[in-house]
């Protein structure tokens, strides 16, 4: 089945679910927030998290069981488009896609799963490590009896969070854990990123942590949960890119050079035009991305779909939010002008959980297995 | 006084270079940053002492008088040791309009202070509805007795809150029938009532470019330049001079060497992917470069360039762009982080990197409207 074939029920389901979480980010204020909250101590609005929640955004993906809306990644996708449209600083994929998406594999009773689900506590996922070059292929952080000792690094959500959750390597293969932020001998280094948000460095020296998994299911779980998070992250980018286009294709409609709107001239008719097809393709394939993955149980299929994704709309929001610095002109590179966080916004999430370089390596290495199969 | 152009290019060379590698504060090598004049003022005072402030101006101005060819090798040596450009406003740009259009007077009175930097100065061209379509200026200024009063604003204008002084174009005669006449060039000090700066950040976080509100401003009748109404056509002129400068293969050959530092140290280089794309942007600056020389010996043969030297620039800064994206590439989950990062020993900024490029594509006459001078002027393409 493709998104195509997905019955008129669902598509209205949808389309009513995108319409409620667009007016809660409209009525909290729209992109405005994002400028408000750039370097805020707490990074985020504590109030719209649980609006969020209540509305279901979080656990859109998870089984009904499990306190979701069991919507799928689909519904999940709408939430994150729609936070990319207005920036939204909350860290609502990490949450969606990681968070949630390890604490229902693997610990489906445990509090921090509701607590999550309904907006009331933040965990940051701390899974990556830092190597010589980029991210560390081998996982150095342990957990022994009770306590961590290593590093992760690229913690997003890190301010406002009232814990981690990290994966270590414990005894009997990786552990999943959770640390109360104010732990003792836990050190964090906050890394500024271009949208005004902080990455988290994590050192952990003897850290008392909670385990809450160990075993295989970790690591699968850790996987799946990358995936919906990368696909998750792409339908931000689509969102992102979405309003982008719009605001520049307003600026070019109303910006009079020469005596007339610089979207008369023909040069820039054709560069929005170019742009426009670029985010139709990127929303497109990135609906039939996630569509696809909520298909099927096969985790490579799904990872392979999650690189797809990640890959079309890198690409597609460094062309727009890049083009469109350009074709405002100078107001394009101030800070005063919206457009620029979105730019600052879009280098954040491509370089989170891998650009389209490497996305689209993984995506013909899984397209050679499985056709290898 | 030397005749510095008597010299062999290869003595030259070696004259410039041991002067900046011993003299040039080492705090100062490839700044990231456009600087506030006091940041500079010790390293300007050593070049200023030195008579070499001003490499192009003639001699008799107190420039170094150089030919294109020693003022190239100049330019290659500054850039070589990533020296600053410092506030260079008025050397570059109203030194060169003075000598050429001005009065003995004016010539007497602010070639020296320009040189001194006792005089600091911003370009007040742009305004918020004159960008691309710059004859579109609105800025009025009326002759009140001896003085201009000055009514109007003006924006974009780089580090006017760090200048003493703005050379700005301004309507005299607002009848004139086309746009581009009733134009006229005027000097003014900042430091006045009538004047009102206010600082723009840029997205990168940056103060560097202002707004200047022009409220019944005043400056003197001599601080006109030129002739009255006949501004459009010297601001011209100063125009096709900046566009060789900002045509040079500088920015975008440093710019890779810091690519390749960084991708070096991360490890890029292994990558068969990244490999070509850094050799394809190699190529871009090296095949740039050899077309910039095309057009420098142009100028060292005594012509001058034609329209077609927009080329230059198109290139140089779409190149630029492109390797400060490959740096961003290149530093892979850290792509988002601002500030330095660590690649062995050293710290590199790659973001300041890749927003210094960003603009480039806009100012000095946007990449669109330089393509449409191609067209007409060089493709004569029809309307
Ligand atoms: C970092 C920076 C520093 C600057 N410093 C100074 C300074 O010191 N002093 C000063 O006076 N100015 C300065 N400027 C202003 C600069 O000269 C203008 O930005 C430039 O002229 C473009 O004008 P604009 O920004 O109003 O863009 P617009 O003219 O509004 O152009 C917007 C977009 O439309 C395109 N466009 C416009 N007309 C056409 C056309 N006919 N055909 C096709 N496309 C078209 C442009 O290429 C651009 O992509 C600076 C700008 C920047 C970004």
């Amino acid at each position: 089945m493709t998104s195509t074939d997905m019955t008129s029920q669902n598509q209205d389901e949808l389309r009513l679910f995108r319409e409620s979480v667009r007016t809660l980010f409209d009525r909290a204020g729209g992109v405005g927030r994002a400028r408000k909250l750039r370097g805020a101590p707490q990074g985020w609005d504590a109030g719209l998290m649980r609006e969020l929640a209540e509305a279901g955004a979080f656990g859109a993906a998870i089984p009904e069981k499990q306190g979701g809306l069991g919507m799928g990644l689909v519904a999940a996708g709408v939430v994150a488009e729609e936070a990319g449209r207005v920036l939204a600083p909350e860290p609502i994929v990490a949450m969606a896609g990681l968070t949630i998406g390890l604490l229902y594999r693997l610990c489906p009773a445990h509090a921090a799963l509701s607590a999550a689900l309904e907006g009331n506590s933040v965990l940051a996922p701390a899974w990556q490590e830092r190597g010589p070059r980029g991210v560390a292929q081998t996982r150095a952080c342990r957990y022994t009896d009770g306590k961590l000792d290593g590093r992760k690094a690229w913690v997003v959500g890190s301010r406002g969070a009232s814990g981690y959750l990290v994966v270590a390597q414990g005894g009997a293969g990786p552990v999943l854990a959770l640390v109360q932020k104010g732990a003792a001998n836990l050190s964090i280094e906050e890394r500024p990123q271009a949208d005004g948000s902080v990455m988290a460095e994590l050192a952990f020296n003897g850290t008392p942590a909670e385990r809450l998994a160990e075993g295989a299911a970790v690591e699968t779980a850790l996987s799946e949960a990358v995936s919906d998070a990368t696909a998750l992250a792409a339908a931000e980018l689509v969102g992102l890119s979405e309003r982008a286009f719009e605001i520049t294709l307003d600026y070019i409609k109303t910006r009079e050079q020469f005596d007339k709107p610089i979207g008369a001239f023909q040069v820039l008719q054709h560069r929005a035009v170019d742009q426009r097809i670029m985010q139709e393709v990127a929303a497109a394939g990135i609906r039939e991305a996630l569509a696809r993955m909520d298909q099927t149980n096969d985790p490579r299929q799904r990872a392979r779909q999650a690189s797809r994704a990640k890959a079309r709309a890198c690409v597609a929001a460094r062309k727009i939010t890049r083009e469109a610095i350009q074709l405002h002109g100078a107001v394009g590179y101030t800070d005063e002008f919206d457009i620029g966080l979105y730019l600052n916004r879009a280098l954040v999430l491509t370089a989170w959980l891998g650009d389209d370089v490497y996305h689209r390596r993984l995506w013909l290495e899984a397209r050679e297995r499985e056709e290898a199969a | 006084m030397t005749d510095w152009n008597q010299m062999s290019d290869a003595e030259f060379r070696k004259e410039v270079r041991r002067f900046f590698e011993t003299e040039y504060p080492a705090e100062l090598r490839n700044l990231s940053h456009r600087p506030k004049f006091a940041e500079i003022e010790h390293w300007h005072k050593k070049l200023h002492a030195k008579g070499w402030v001003a490499p192009a101006w003639p001699a008799e101005y107190g420039g170094m008088g150089l030919n294109a060819a020693k003022l190239l090798i100049f330019y290659e040596e500054q850039q070589r040791w990533g020296i600053v450009r410092g506030r260079d406003m008025g050397v570059q740009m109203v030194g060169p309009l003075i000598i050429k259009y001005g009065t003995q007077a004016q010539k007497d009175y602010w070639l020296p202070r320009i040189l001194s930097c006792e005089t600091i100065w911003c370009q007040g061209y742009s305004e918020p509805g004159a960008g691309s379509d710059l004859a579109n200026l609105r800025t009025r200024a009326a002759l009140e007795g001896d003085e201009f009063v000055i009514n109007g604003q003006k924006i974009w204008t780089t580090m006017a809150h760090d200048s003493t002084h703005i050379f700005m174009l301004v309507r005299t005669d607002p009848n004139a029938p086309k746009k581009q006449q009733g134009i006229s060039f005027l000097l003014a000090r900042m430091d006045q009532p009538g004047i009102t700066v206010r600082t723009i950040k840029t997205l990168a976080g940056e103060e560097e470019f202002c707004e200047v509100f022009l409220d019944n401003a005043r400056t003197p009748r001599e601080n006109l330049v030129g002739e009255m109404n006949k501004g459009w056509t010297m601001a011209k002129a100063l125009l096709s001079f900046e566009r060789i400068f900002i045509g040079s293969p500088n920015l975008a050959q440093n710019a890779l060497i810091q690519l390749e530092g960084f991708a070096r140290g991360r490890g890029a280089f292994e990558d068969p992917v990244f490999r070509d794309r850094f050799a394809q942007a190699a190529l871009d600056v090296e095949d740039h470069a050899a077309l910039y020389t095309r057009f420098a010996d142009q100028l060292k043969r005594g012509e001058t360039l034609g329209s077609d030297v927009s080329m230059l620039k198109i290139w140089v800064t779409e190149t630029f762009q492109r390797i400060t994206e490959l740096m961003v590439e290149a530093a892979g989950p850290d792509g988002g982080t601002l500030g330095p990062l660590q690649v062995g020993n050293v710290g590199m900024d790659v973001l300041s990197s890749f927003y210094k490029a960003r603009p480039t594509t806009i100012y000095g006459g946007a990449n669109e409207i330089q393509r449409n001078i191609l067209a007409k002027a060089v493709l004569e393409l029809p309307d």
